[in-house]
């Protein structure tokens, strides 16, 4: 009776989201590694076998790990500056400052705009606005256009991307505040914790939950930037601040090495897999009840 | 209660917020968008009391499709379909290819999906890797006659229809130099790389400072400029074919190559007096129009694809813009110093593979109907102001730009050479362009990797 009764909700519920599930993604993915093995163009109408030739094709296309190298960079950075403006900023507006729910929401409005405006309008501002600044005043630092010197011009994509992305964490950091638990903290300054030994012993491992999400979203939107690097740079100058999602596109759709270029994606996946996994796995672990 | 009209209004705040960001998305304005529906053109009246053009009667009812990947042209291809429809009983549904959509993933991803357009608007590169897979054969179709040296065949077949003439070079605006000079400039006068820097010299003297717009962009740099090293070669796309293969298996150095060489001084020249020497890599593309029409700047490397741009910065049907080649040595006989390049840029597939013999037939009369009727001979060129290669048009385009290339063809002072590359040359080999243009390279630097990306090519 009740394996009966369970068959048909499973029917009911789960199928129609299985279904969607494996319609548009592990379908798509086990064709997608299947490509990987074919030399398909994307075009001709038979896909030949060539086995691991792509994955030799990747180990041969040193862009492709300048690429992944500066990614890493880009990441490291960004996740960093992302979780501790975050984390600060949120701490700050939970304290009851005046007009803090207005700076909350002015704090999340740039993750409202679209990955794409966002950087012509950036671009905008460093090229033009930036520059105009710099003629007016003199300052050497705004001279020329930070897109056209290969290390501002990443300075300049990491600083977009964490204007970008702070709001979304500040938010998540602001639940994690407010879910915190006011007896614990009284019972702390009871028993004479404060400041730095209050924040490290007893908030930061209350709020591992909240730094668990971030991480995760941090990094794994990092890895797979594309449309502010699309926009911002576009690779500019010369090639210099291609990131590996946006080498992959190219290589494939640009430069037509479909096999090369899918090949390229699937080690890009699994990095980022490997490295958020880890992640998740470190972090849960920290997680404590109160 | 204080906190409660605060959190009204900052979610009133937050909805007006992502209302205007909503709405930014689709009215945000790019250059290259398609035509301004605020903007007022002045259009040319088209005559269609005349038309000779017999219509199939058995092809009435039909629907064809045509995607277009050349978005200045959306408006005048909409209303030539609208016509042709009145006349023919053929519908056109014109699809653009967005902005930043490449037209080859767009096609690819409409015949994976099984639903390609009929027609096609490509670039040639694009038309010889879909050729023999999916195009209808085109050989027989009348007006290839009326194009015959404008046509792209793979393997002796023609699977396209070239739509337009597109050339290059550095465009002048000759109000400018007049004033600068306080003579009449003649520009069949400047006919060496050593007139050229005469010119400018003169032209700093009286004032304008820096007289050249260089773009920054990799498919001007590794397109548009870069490609001239292989296309002097004899002037014929035969010429540039074969210096390609050469270089490829290693019988043309191109360390000891005088095009090479030559190719390089003539940029040297530009990079030289270049308006954006200080920061070449933050030129805006934009502002070097503006430049251009305002006086700012006497040139312009570019091509006749920039007149809408040229004409959004004030620039009129009647100023004297033109075209001067892109000198490369200082031999007066030399072709490259006399003739700027002209050639077939965009072309016309039919698909042969899904679209049924009907469908096939009425698009093919639309080509026609576009080479042999009056009203489509107009139309083409008044209203989607393009130079069509077709020998049998007798319609003149408007802006002084294509009138200068359309003249310059019709005189023989243009060469038709256009260099097939693999698709991605002007992305990797404008990159390495770029290094040069900000000076972060030196030459032997950008031979070499010239030489890299041909050595990678299989």
């Amino acid at each position: 009776m009740k394996t009966k009764s369970n068959g048909k909700d499973f029917c009911m519920f789960a199928l129609p989201g299985m279904f969607c599930f494996f319609a548009v993604l592990v379908v798509p993915f086990v064709y997608g590694v299947y490509l990987t093995l074919t030399d398909w163009n994307g075009v001709a109408k038979v896909k030949n076998f060539i086995g691991l030739k792509n994955f030799a094709g990747v180990m041969k296309d040193t862009q492709f790990w300048t690429s992944l190298l500066l990614t890493f960079k880009y990441v490291i950075v960004v996740v960093l500056l992302v979780n501790i403006i975050a984390f600060a900023v949120a701490y700050l507006l939970t304290r009851g400052i005046k007009g803090q729910n207005f700076f909350r929401a002015g704090f999340f409005t740039p993750n409202l705009i679209g990955g794409i405006v966002l950087g012509y309008i950036w671009q905008f501002v460093f090229s033009r606005v930036f520059v105009n600044i710099g003629e007016a005043t003199g300052w050497k630092l705004f001279e020329v256009s930070w897109l056209s010197d290969p290390g501002k011009a990443f300075a300049a994509l990491v600083l977009v991307s964490v204007w970008q992305l702070s709001g979304y964490m500040i938010l998540i950091y602001v639940a994690g505040f407010m879910g915190l638990n006011e007896d614990v903290m009284e019972a702390a300054s009871i028993d004479g914790a404060t400041g730095w030994i209050k924040m490290t012993k007893i908030v930061l491992p209350l709020m591992m939950s909240s730094i668990t999400i971030c991480l995760f979203l941090t990094l794994s939107r990092a890895f797979m930037v594309y449309d502010v690097n699309l926009s911002l740079t576009g690779g500019a100058p010369y090639g210099t601040t291609e990131m590996a999602a946006m080498h992959v596109y190219e290589k494939a759709f640009t430069s037509r090495q479909f096999g090369v270029g899918q090949a390229e994606a699937l080690i890009l996946f699994i990095v980022v897999a490997i490295i958020s996994g880890t992640q998740v796995y470190f972090t849960k672990k920290q997680e404590v009840e109160a | 209660m204080r906190k409660k009209v605060l959190t009204k209004v900052i979610a009133s705040g937050l909805a007006a917020t992502m209302m205007v960001t909503t709405m930014t998305g689709c009215t945000f304005g790019f250059a290259s968008d398609p035509d301004d529906p605020n903007e007022v053109v002045e259009e040319e009246p088209i005559d269609t009391s005349v038309d000779t053009f017999e219509y199939d009667t058995a092809l009435s009812g039909t629907n064809i499709t045509l995607l277009n990947s050349k978005a200045e042209i959306q408006v005048a291809l909409e209303a030539m379909g609208e016509i042709y429809e009145e006349k023919s009983g053929v519908h056109v549904e014109v699809m653009p290819v967005t902005d930043g959509d490449s037209p080859y993933t767009k096609v690819v991803s409409l015949y994976n999906s099984g639903n390609p357009p009929t027609l096609s608007i490509l670039d040639t590169t694009d038309v010889i890797a879909l050729a023999e897979e999916k195009a209808a054969d085109l050989t027989d179709e009348p007006w290839t006659a009326e194009a015959e040296d404008y046509l792209t065949r793979v393997n002796d077949r023609v699977y396209s229809f070239p739509l337009c003439i597109e050339g290059r070079g550095l465009i002048y605006n000759k109000a400018v130099i007049d004033e600068a000079l306080g003579e009449e400039f003649d520009p069949k006068s400047i006919q060496t790389l050593d007139d050229f820097k005469a010119l400018l010299d003169r032209l700093v003297a009286a004032g304008i400072e820096k007289p050249i717009s260089l773009a920054k962009e990799d498919w001007s740099l590794g397109a548009h400029h870069l490609q001239y090293v292989y296309e002097t070669y004899d002037g014929t796309s035969e010429g540039a074919a074969e210096t390609i293969e050469k270089i490829k298996d290693g019988s043309l150095d191109l360390d000891n190559y005088n095009r090479m060489t030559e190719f390089m001084d003539a940029f040297d020249v530009l990079k030289e007096y270049n308006v954006a020497k200080g920061d070449p890599l933050g030129a805006d593309y934009d502002e070097m129009a503006i430049d251009l029409a305002d006086g700012k700047t006497a040139f312009w490397f570019n091509g006749n694809w920039a007149w809408p741009n040229l004409q959004e910065a004030g620039a009129e049907n009647d100023d004297e813009y033109g075209f001067l080649p892109y000198f490369m040595n200082n031999d007066k006989d030399d072709f490259a110093n006399q003739q700027i390049q002209g050639s077939p840029s965009k072309q016309v597939m039919l698909d042969g593979q899904i679209a049924s013999e009907q469908e096939q037939k009425a698009a093919k009369q639309f080509l026609n109907w576009i080479v042999y009727s009056e009203i489509g001979q107009q139309m083409i060129v008044k209203k989607a102001n393009i130079i069509p290669p077709f020998k049998n048009n007798p319609y003149e385009p408007a802006d002084p730009l294509s009138r200068d290339i359309y003249n310059r063809v019709q005189e023989g002072e243009a060469f038709n050479a256009s260099a097939i590359v693999p698709n991605d040359h002007w992305s990797v080999l404008g990159a390495a362009m770029q290094k040069y243009l900000a000076g972060r390279s030196d030459r032997e630097e950008l031979v070499q990797s010239i030489k890299d990306y041909w050595a990678e090519q299989e």
